[in-house]
């Protein structure tokens, strides 16, 4: 029961986080497999039926631009960060930021109370 | 590489065809990717068995194709619970009571085959909870479509007032519930989609070898029946959108109370409600079964008319309360 409870809160803590990475990661352009390795290789491992539909709807949302083009005789779709997409990733990561520092605070004063 | 195309052939049933080319070109140039590395790394092709362990490890097409669509539901979570609450009412405690106390024993104990008769009633009984369970389930997914506005423009300072003093009986002028007024609108289109099937184009209907004729005077109370069991749908938008207002609510269950006592008692007062006739069942028992279902109606009018008796008094308690209140 608790390993469950915690599988299905690590999957909604990671969620969030993970939209972060494939647009950080996506400032230098990749096609789909190499992303998925590139953010392994990072610790992030994602499987592609989470990571290629996620792609699609940054993509509607005008975050990251696409293209088609040839690469080792095979037809791949290259991915990359929009203008609008930096723009938003830099206030996305401000935000993380304010609430990593926010947490740390918290658990400082936890830390405190609890050697008093 | 067969097994690949199938697979991908596979999910693309599952995909809007405007994305379908799209989505099977990438995902295809993704499994041959996976493919190729793993054959670079055992230096040899992979057979058969390796390829559809691949494949196995993404998922079912099915599954797989899911994800490129947007998630929708027919009732979503804030409804359900209320959705819940209805179909428990209809089926449970309405829809399953009437159908096996009522209907399925008089259907059996009038056949000439008694088995033959308890399949179908069986199978009318079952028929009978998917019609409810479909109209229910239309009704709440029109209403998670339609959202009531009220729900969403609401205003904190209209807000009922608490009580001076604590909340004990259901006289008390308390607002009701929203699943309430839920409930009371859904029950209010099942009971009119019932009514205008089984009452209002027709007088008799047949249930197993027995054929049931309703008496005329059930003809002068269809507007009144229809309109009171329609009542609902207004009572319980009254009770959603103006919720503070109890006395507005109280006034319109004491006038719908007051047109439905008056139908029950133009009922009660009629002579024989319904007739029926079984082919094969001998005169007197056929008097005898006529004799007892009228007393059985009859009961069940009583029934009604002590239920709303009791919902007229609690409502005008209501009323009065909310009256000095105000």
């Amino acid at each position: 029961m608790s390993t469950e409870v915690f599988e299905n809160l690590r999957l909604e803590l990671r969620r969030g986080f993970l939209i972060l990475a494939v647009m950080a990661q996506l400032q230098q352009e990749h096609y789909g497999y190499t992303l998925r390795k590139a953010l392994a290789d990072c610790g992030l491992a994602v499987d592609e039926g989470t990571l290629y539909p996620l792609l699609r709807r940054l993509e509607t949302q005008g975050l990251l631009t696409s293209e088609w083009r040839e690469e080792n005789k095979r037809n791949k779709r290259f991915y990359r960060l929009s203008p609008e997409g930096e723009t938003i990733l830099r206030q996305l990561l401000e935000e993380w930021r304010g609430i990593d520092e926010s947490l740390s605070r918290i658990l400082r004063k936890e830390n405190e109370h609890g050697t008093d | 590489m067969e097994l690949i195309d199938r697979y991908l052939n596979a999910v693309r049933f599952w995909l809007p065809r405007a994305q379908e080319d799209d989505i099977i070109a990438e995902l295809g140039e993704d499994l041959h990717s996976q493919i190729e590395e793993r054959e670079t790394a055992l230096g040899r092709a992979l057979n058969e068995d390796e390829l559809a362990e691949i494949l196995k490890q993404r998922g079912h097409p099915m599954s797989v194709a899911g994800r490129y669509l947007p998630q929708r539901y027919l009732i979503g979570p804030a409804l359900y619970p209320a959705y819940m609450v209805v179909l428990r009412l209809v089926i449970l405690w309405i829809l399953l009571p009437i159908l096996i106390l009522i209907a399925a024993p008089i259907a059996i104990a009038t056949a000439a085959d008694p088995t033959l008769a308890s399949i179908k009633a069986l199978w009318d009984t079952a028929m009978g909870c998917v019609f409810a369970l479909g109209v229910i389930t239309l009704v709440f997914a029109i209403i998670e479509r339609h959202p009531i506005r009220e729900l969403e423009n609401w205003d904190p300072r209209k807000l009922p007032k608490i009580p001076a003093r604590p909340l004990k009986s259901l006289s008390d002028p308390k607002p009701v519930e929203r699943a309430q007024a839920i409930v009371e609108m859904a029950c209010s289109v099942v009971f009119a989609a019932f009514f205008l099937h089984f009452i209002w184009f027709r007088n008799s209907f047949e249930l197993g070898d027995a054929h049931i004729v309703l008496a005329p005077i059930w003809r002068t109370v269809l507007w009144p029946m229809l309109l009171i069991g329609l009542s609902g749908l207004p009572v319980g938008w009254i009770s959603l959108a103006f919720r503070a207002n109890t006395r507005l609510r109280s006034g319109m269950r004491i006038a719908v109370d007051v047109v439905t006592l008056g139908v029950v008692g133009v009922l009660g007062t009629a002579g024989t409600l319904i007739t029926f006739t079984v082919r094969h069942l001998p005169a007197d028992q056929m008097a005898e079964a006529t004799k007892w279902t009228d007393v059985g109606v009859r009961i069940a009018v009583a029934a009604i008319a002590l239920g709303v008796l009791v919902d007229l008094v609690q409502e005008g308690v209501r009323y009065v309360r909310a009256r000095r209140s105000a």
